[in-house]
């Protein structure tokens, strides 16, 4: 699957599991999070990752990582 | 006739990929390449601009702050770039584009065939190709000044073909004298001497989604990146633009990217913050702490890396291609891609 924050031009190419990144300069991070903060957040959009890999999908499907 | 010509942050003399989180602006006049199409022909009225960064990340934000500026000035026709091979800010200028032509506004664009941007317009741009990088300014300026110059004093627009810009996805029946019989025979007959040409362009191709994985548990999965993370120094020269190549580096024993021993190289967005921990574009701490808790089999011995940046289609395809011929027969089952 594909983490990046423009999951729309994923979407368009086709990609078929898409998950929307925290920003274009940190897709798996957030620079404004103390270390532990954005060591969670890390977590939660790979776990995320791991759960749209692990569900069927249709065509171009795009989730948010939320909470 | 009014004119309104937009532009990216870098092109409105904001600044490069460190003020691509700029919010969109209004400017009298022309400015940058807006100067260029005044000199052939075309007077610009207002120029509206937006970083990259933020039209991608706040599209809607944009879009209605961008739209509600079209709205009282009301031109006879949007300018959008030239935006050459830059994947956002043709994307930023196809989206526009496409709102535009909603709102009854013609408009004229200017980038490579397969920018994402001539997805995004739906058909609503007129859009100038062009190579994919500045080197083309010269050459495009022009064709962006008469084909907006026609257009906005509402002038017929002939074919694709005749007036030089992408075809819309619009499909016109016209009766023609010869049979497709024929018309097959001369395509093939001017194909084996070299000219090859065709009456329907081809469609993107689409893959259906593989199954769900069953069992996380005892799967491989492996980090795939275009965000151009490489070793420290980038000892193997991973081109930063235009890149031919994709290189492969072993994750064995590593446990997290940190910044002394890995640095990005993509020469497309602003990789301080990437560099400062490199786990923000492949997450590999986060990957092995799921690992080690059993919540995936293993991770693959190896990432792959390149960095997608005015990257052509067919060659990101086939970077695609080798890669997975690489992981299928290693036994990996997931990918995480990481990307900008």
């Amino acid at each position: 699957m594909f983490i990046t924050a423009l999951p729309t031009i994923a979407q368009m190419i086709g990609a078929n599991r898409v998950l929307r990144g925290h920003a274009i300069t940190s897709p798996t991070g957030d620079p404004s999070l103390a270390a532990g903060d954005e060591a969670d957040l890390r977590r939660r959009i790979v776990e995320r990752a791991l759960e749209m890999l692990s569900t069927d999908v249709g065509p171009s499907t795009a989730w948010e990582v939320s909470r | 006739m009014i004119v309104v010509h937009y532009l990216n942050q870098f092109f409105a003399g904001l600044g490069g990929e460190e003020a691509a989180g700029q919010a969109p602006a209004r400017i009298s006049g022309a400015v940058g390449p807006g100067r260029g199409l005044e000199a052939a022909g075309l007077p610009i009225d207002v120029t509206l601009t937006c970083g990259d960064d933020f039209f991608g990340e706040h599209e809607p934000e944009a879009l209605a702050r961008l739209l509600s500026w079209l709205g009282e000035i009301e031109p006879d026709v949007l300018v959008c770039g030239p935006s050459f091979g830059s994947g956002r800010y043709g994307y930023a200028c196809g989206s526009f584009a496409r709102e535009a032509g909603r709102r009854g506004i013609p408009v004229v664009g200017a980038m490579t065939p397969d920018n994402p941007g001539v997805l995004a317009a739906e058909g609503a741009a007129y859009i100038v190709p062009t190579g994919p990088s500045v080197a083309s300014m010269k050459t495009a300026l022009p064709a962006i000044a008469r084909l907006a110059h026609r257009l906005g004093s509402g002038e017929p627009v002939g074919s694709p073909a005749e007036d030089g810009y992408l075809p819309r996805g619009l499909r016109k029946n016209v009766r023609l004298s010869e049979v497709g019989a024929d018309r097959a025979i001369a395509a093939l007959l001017a194909k084996l001497s070299g000219n090859v040409r065709t009456e329907v362009e081809s469609a993107f191709d689409r893959v259906t989604a593989p199954p769900a994985i069953g069992d996380l548990g005892s799967c491989t999965l492996a980090l795939v990146t275009e965000a151009g993370c490489v070793p420290q120094g980038n000892p193997d020269h991973l081109p930063t633009r235009h890149s031919n190549i994709w290189l492969r580096y072993p994750l064995s024993g590593v446990g997290s990217l940190s910044p002394a021993r890995y640095e990005s190289v993509h020469a497309g967005f602003d990789t301080r913050t990437a560099n400062l921990d490199p786990n923000r574009l492949v997450p590999l701490d986060a990957v092995r702490t799921l690992e080690r808790e059993g919540r995936i089999g293993r991770l693959h011995a190896f990432f792959y890396t390149t960095a997608g940046v005015d990257t052509p289609m067919a060659v990101a395809a086939k970077f695609g291609q080798e890669i997975a011929s690489e992981l299928i027969p290693a036994g990996v089952q997931a990918v995480i891609l990481t990307g900008t």
